[in-house]
């Protein structure tokens, strides 16, 4: 299969029949004219490469060559996936594992004291934790399910949930700051520039709904996380695999709907004049297809602002379940939403979907540096309604087989204290993450942190280790799916990582 | 690695080969260089190949269409016929200045019969400022240019708009080639260094920056990799970056010759204060170091008469505590001043300021004005003369600082030496190998070179790499830039890896083509407008791009140039040109970026909507595109959305890609709707009433042509149809000239968005 992926290289065509030749990619992987249909799964670009063929727009030549250079329609996987979408719920900010879902006794036990054997480690900060005494866990854990998974009271519905979680409780990561901490958990890399997990995702397999981007993320309705648009960033891909922003509300895409009153019936005509004055142009340039790629991809915008209101629209959602996933209650009201949009998105086959809870900073996100308490009780009350629901309604639908749920923010928090010694600091050397349904072996929880739940030790789980895995479970092998530019293959998980087998059912 | 399969001799010693072309051993480091992998073309001399004869007189206007007109009768192909030349004069435009003809130009144009009349445009176009504006922004690409760090912050590069200006006057004045590029690479270390100069090196510090490293020790590796690679890219077209963390995998470059690379850089320093990065004193290294000497004087003989003033206070407060009028805590301080004084601070008054410790000193700096007040009354009629005296000699003082020399966020070196550079196994900055020396890739060279020659400032490091990549026998320098030059013309590169001219990169579509370019460019010493014009008044360019089936089947891509192939104009060209359209345009030349409007709900997307985005106002939101401020983390999407590049590193090759959210951006987006109504006024204030004439002139604005019959009978159906459709959507509300307005606007906005408008054929 990864002699499939390597086809997808575009050849510069130009440069092809030169003698001594050999037919290969510009260093970047593109080419000047990348048409929508090698781009391939972003923004809707197999949609368009599907009905230009089905329309006949490209010749059968150039239909040939797509297929085999990319894409029509979603593109096959490298092995029999176990989840066709992901959900990715990303806690900007850091959530305090020991809190939440890593059970720490001797932590507690100690709380107050200051911390024992701090390891040598010299990346990291000591002043912010030298000296400072040991938190101990603010809530009490208990044993939930069949499973008897533990988790935190402060999550006491999705507790209910623990059977199909599998808590990954030996993640680390590589930075301590949130700007290159969110892009190392969003692109595999602490630098800029490198495309995100979803356009990864998305360059692999494609879209399945034409009228839908493949990739969207939903931010936080208090603000976007540090260093915005490049955490869901194409990097060096071509921009159609970007993740496309969905606002709760409102045009659910930016500049979706005609603006100054227009109308669809008024801009139906200016659309009808547009593809004429086109195909009179046209007769001089017979033979160029991305010219009628062109006039095609406004008629594709035409049709996605009546599909894209319609994916988010929850009037046709029950009041019940509007209820069941918050929707009723200022607390929940806004994260539930966007965990009902993200359930209906997948339904219609978008790929991948990331919601974001936490905004903007300090305690608008999960970064509780100054009161633990205050910040978790809000964030916690937040989600854990939605997301239990989420779980709960993909599973009643029989989505939850095939959709794969990541829970998790860009690292965890200190043991020791911070501020009034009820805050805590980042803490990306030992943290947890969970993952549910698409393949995933829920009830158990894996790996471990040491006693004080700084250092992951058992069964460590790297960032690139998290991101093979949930490849895996699309059905891309990490080491084949490659990207090239700058002369060499490109990887998401660059020359590391692993998958977790044991997470898998 | 070390198995031997074959051994040559080479710089008089036997060497082992490798694999990768690599011959192991000694004395250029590690790896020496298999002889097949120096026989790769571009690593060969310029030789001047001779111009073919073709007996086509009339075809051919210059040497290119000989080279060319071979290569198609080779293949069996016929070159298309010469464009029309309405269309010429809108692509050389488009092409030169990334602005369409205006229909005046148009006219004067059509109307000059004379054969000299396009060579004429041509150096019209050629001696306009906006040529450096279009061709700057076509470097900056290659060049990573951007004016923010990115990361978590996002802070700003300041002054790196002079940067961008420095380009675009290089473009302007034909700066030489040789010179542009030793400027840019060492414009602190070559003779005569000044301000201009050295903004240049603004080139090697524009890559990302995180001012919060999760790993400082690699992430200065990583910023020097930045730099490696841009600058491989850039100059040589070579992708060095590779061999980081092991050889090459595909190219005769060892881990060496990364390091050696890399250790010319290795002085790289970084001015900052805490997270903000910082700009320099520019000038001459006598006049920088003059100005800052004369700045230290004047701070010490500040530093004295304050000094005075201090004890002089001292004094005063102790005595005044002496004797009672002066409290040394509660009760209350009866003196009306000293009432805003906390008493800690009194207290410290009467401490000697020799022994106060840095919090008594930050509470005085806190308080002075009202210290100042204080012991001013305290004083005694000599003391008080004595204060004045020094206030006096402060504000002479003040005038003695000279005037600020202009700033640059530019490269510079602490001294004459720097830190040897090792090679890190697996890239890893804590796994270190061997010691490497300055030096170039092996491949290139016949030995090491000698070792640079210092200055006082500086390791003399990167003008050695810039004297040898401006050697005119240098193989790939003018192969890479021609080549670049040809590329923006044409739409692809003779070599279409315009980055990568290794052996793995693309074969040149025609070598004797490429190297006859190559050593033209030379031998006219490095001018960049003399190409221009080679190019375009060849009868190459002057082609139409009329396709033809017999050759579409032979050479689809156009390669070997049958046709002029046409594009899609790049983002900047085609907000200019709907700007220049809609009579909106602001051709004010260079200065700070401009902050053209971003929608509420695209500033939402950051973590402090709105930060480092101080929308313009709308004159200078319409300047120019290449003037737009280039925040890493934040893009106006009119630019973003048509494939405006990665600013994280080099980009020689845009992507075309078409997709919806494009169709949205400009249906429904803010700036299209402003632009397509301002076109609407445009066309009623010059054209009347009539809409036969309006047509007309919107035609003539945004295509360079006359609408035909049919196109004619296309758009007055369409406005007929518009205004019923408004006026009936608008059920009674709207007036006609509402809806004739509105539905002209509409007419317009079509305009805007067709193909022919975004396309150069």
């Amino acid at each position: 299969m990864s002699g499939n992926m390597k086809s997808q290289r575009i050849v510069s065509a130009r440069s092809a029949g030169a003698p001594g030749d050999l037919p290969r990619l510009t260093p970047c992987g593109r080419t000047r004219r990348e048409f929508i249909w090698q781009a391939g799964g972003g923004f809707v670009g197999t949609a368009l490469a599907y009905l230009l063929a089905q329309d006949g727009f490209i010749n059968r030549a150039l239909a040939a060559e797509s297929s085999k250079a990319s894409t029509l329609s979603s593109k096959p996987s490298h092995f029999a996936p176990k989840a066709k979408s992901c959900i990715f719920l990303f806690m900007y900010g850091g959530p305090s594992h020991v809190d939440l879902f890593d059970p720490k006794p001797e932590l507690t036990k100690r709380n107050g004291q200051p911390m024992p054997d701090l390891e040598n480690d010299p990346r990291f900060d000591a002043k912010r934790t030298n000296g400072r005494p040991l938190l101990g866990s603010l809530w009490p854990f208990s044993k939930r399910g069949q499973s008897g998974l533990e988790i935190a009271s402060l999550f006491p519905k999705l507790g209910e949930c623990v059977d199909d979680m599998a808590v990954i409780r030996s993640c680390h990561a590589d930075s301590f700051a949130h700007g290159s901490g969110l892009l190392q958990m969003n692109t595999g890399s602490l630098r800029q520039g490198y495309p995100s997990l979803g356009s990864w995702v998305t360059y692999g397999l494609g879209t399945i709904n034409q009228n839908l981007p493949a990739y969207v993320v939903m931010l936080d309705h208090r603000g976007g996380p540090i260093g915005g648009a490049p955490n869901w960033g194409a990097g060096f891909m071509p921009a159609g695999y970007q993740g496309t922003q969905f606002r709760t509300s409102g045009d659910p895409i930016i500049d979706l709907s005609p603006r100054g009153g227009v109308t669809r019936a008024q801009q139906r005509q200016q659309l009808d004049l547009l593809s004429e004055l086109g195909e009179m142009h046209r007769r001089h340039l017979p033979h160029d297809s991305e010219l009628s790629a062109r006039l095609e991809s406004y008629e594709l915008a035409f049709r996605m602002q009546q599909h894209a209101p319609e994916a988010v629209d929850l009037a046709s959602e029950s009041p019940q379940m509007l209820e069941q996933y918050g929707l009723n209650n200022p607390t929940t009201e806004k994260f539930g939403r966007r965990c009902l949009m993200a359930r209906r998105l997948v339904e219609r086959g978008v790929r991948f979907v990331q919601v974001y809870s936490g905004g903007g900073h300090l305690d608008e996100n999960w970064d509780a540096h100054t009161s633990v308490k205050k910040n978790h009780e809000l964030h916690c009350a937040e989600i854990d309604q939605p997301v239990a629901t989420l779980l709960t309604d993909l599973k009643d639908r029989g989505l939850l087989d095939e959709t794969l749920v990541v829970w998790g923010g860009e690292f965890g928090r200190t043991p020791t204290s911070q501020g009034d010694n009820q805050g805590r600091d980042h803490n990306p050397r030992g943290f947890s993450m969970w993952m549910a349904g698409g393949g995933i072996k829920g009830g158990q929880a894996y790996g471990a942190t040491d006693d004080f739940g700084y250092a992951a030790v058992e069964k460590k789980v790297h960032v690139h280790d998290l991101h093979a895995t949930i490849l895996h479970l699309m059905g891309l092998d990490h080491e084949a799916l490659t990207f090239f530019r700058g002369g060499r293959e490109m990887r998401l998980t660059d020359v590391e990582g692993k998958v977790l087998d044991e997470l898998i059912a | 690695m070390w198995h031997s399969s074959c051994v040559v001799v080479l710089w008089g010693l036997f060497c082992v080969v490798t694999p990768a072309g690599l011959l192991a051993d000694e004395p250029y480091g590690r790896h020496q260089i298999a002889t097949d992998a120096r026989d790769h073309w571009s690593f060969q001399p310029i030789r001047r190949p001779q111009i073919p004869s073709v007996d086509e007189p009339a075809w051919i206007r210059n040497p290119i269409d000989a080279f060319v007109l071979v290569r198609l009768r080779e293949a069996g192909l016929k070159p298309a016929p010469p464009a029309l030349r309405a269309t010429l004069l809108r692509r050389v435009y488009l092409d030169l200045i990334g602005l369409p003809p205006t229909p005046a130009e148009l006219d004067a144009f059509l109307g000059d019969a004379s054969p000299a009349a396009f060579e004429k445009v041509v150096d019209d176009l050629l001696s306009r400022p906006q040529y450096g504006e279009r061709w700057a922004r076509h470097w900056l690409d290659v060049v990573r240019y951007a004016e923010t760090n990115g990361y978590e912050r996002d802070g700003l590069k300041p002054q790196a708009w002079r940067y961008r200006d420095w380009v675009i006057d290089a473009f302007n004045a034909d700066k030489p080639y040789d010179r542009f590029l030793i400027e840019q690479l060492a414009g602190d270390e070559v003779a005569g260094s000044n301000a201009e100069t050295q903004i240049a090196t603004t080139m090697l510090r524009l890559g990302p920056w995180d001012d919060e490293p999760a790993d400082p020790l690699t992430d200065r590796y990583d910023q020097l990799d930045d730099i490696v690679a841009t600058t491989s890219a850039t100059f040589l077209g070579l992708t060095l970056r590779c061999a980081r963390c092991h050889d090459h995998k595909f190219e005769p470059f060892s881990q060496q010759d990364y390091t050696r690379w890399q250790a010319i850089f290795a002085p790289l320093k970084r001015p900052q204060k805490d997270r903000a990065d910082l700009d320099r004193d520019l000038g001459p290294h006598a006049q920088v170091a003059a100005h800052q000497a004369l700045i230290k004087q004047c701070d010490a003989q500040n530093a004295e008469v304050q000094q005075q003033v201090r004890a002089l206070e001292f004094q005063v407060c102790q005595r005044a505590v002496a004797d009672g009028r002066l409290p040394l805590g509660p009760p209350a301080v009866t003196l009306a001043t000293t009432s805003q004084m906390p008493v800690d601070a009194i207290q410290a008054l009467t401490i000697d300021p020799a022994k106060r410790n840095d919090n008594q000193k930050k509470l005085l700096v806190k308080h002075a004005a009202a210290i100042q007040t204080l012991t001013r009354e305290l004083a005694t009629a000599e003391e008080r003369g004595r204060f004045d005296d020094c206030d006096n000699q402060l504000t002479t003082n003040k005038s003695a600082y000279p005037a600020p020399l202009p700033k640059g966020y530019v490269w510079y070196e602490a001294g004459p030496t720097s830190d040897a550079s090792h090679v890190f196994r697996r890239g890893d900055p804590r796994n270190v190998g061997d010691a490497v020396d300055p030096g170039f890739p092996a491949v290139l060279v016949e030995g090491p070179p000698a070792p640079p020659t210092p200055t006082e400032h500086s390791t003399g490091r990167r003008l050695q790499l810039a004297r040898w990549l401006s050697s005119p026998d240098h193989p790939l320098t003018a192969r890479v830039m021609v080549n670049r030059l040809w590329q923006h013309h044409f739409g692809d590169g003779i070599v279409s890896t315009e980055n990568d001219f290794g052996t793995v990169g693309a074969a040149p579509a025609n070598r004797p083509l490429l190297d006859w370019l190559a050593s033209e460019f030379i031998a006219g010493g490095w001018r960049i407008k003399q190409m221009h014009r080679l190019l375009v008044l060849s009868q190459t360019y002057q082609m139409a791009s009329t396709s033809n089936p017999a050759a579409e089947k032979v050479d689809p891509a156009g390669a070997l140039m049958w046709r002029f192939f046409p594009r899609r104009i790049e983002a900047e060209a085609l907000r200019d040109t709907i700007l220049a359209i809609s009579g909106q345009l602001n051709p004010a030349v260079g200065g700070p970026g401009v902050y053209p409007k971003i929608s509420r709900e695209v500033l939402e997307t950051q973590s402090r909507p709105g930060d480092g985005w101080p929308a313009s106002e709308p004159s200078q939101a319409a300047r120019r595109s290449v003037y737009v401020f280039l925040k890493r983390t934040l893009l106006v999407p009119e630019l973003e959305v048509l494939d405006f590049p990665s600013t994280e590193e080099t980009c020689e090759q845009r992507v075309v890609s078409t997709v919806a959210p494009q169709a949205l951006t400009f249906l429904n987006g803010e700036f299209i709707h402003e632009q397509a109504q301002a076109f609407a006024q445009r066309l009623i204030k010059e054209a009347g009433a009539d809409d036969d004439a309006r047509v007309e002139r919107a035609y003539r604005l945004a295509f360079c042509r006359s609408p035909s019959a049919q196109e004619r009978a296309a758009v007055r159906d369409f406005l007929t149809r518009q205004r019923a459709q408004i006026e009936a959507d608008s059920q009674g509300k709207s007036t006609p000239a509402a809806a004739h307005f509105k539905a002209l606007s509409a007419l317009c906005l079509v305009l805007l968005n067709t193909n022919e408008l975004a396309y150069l054929q």
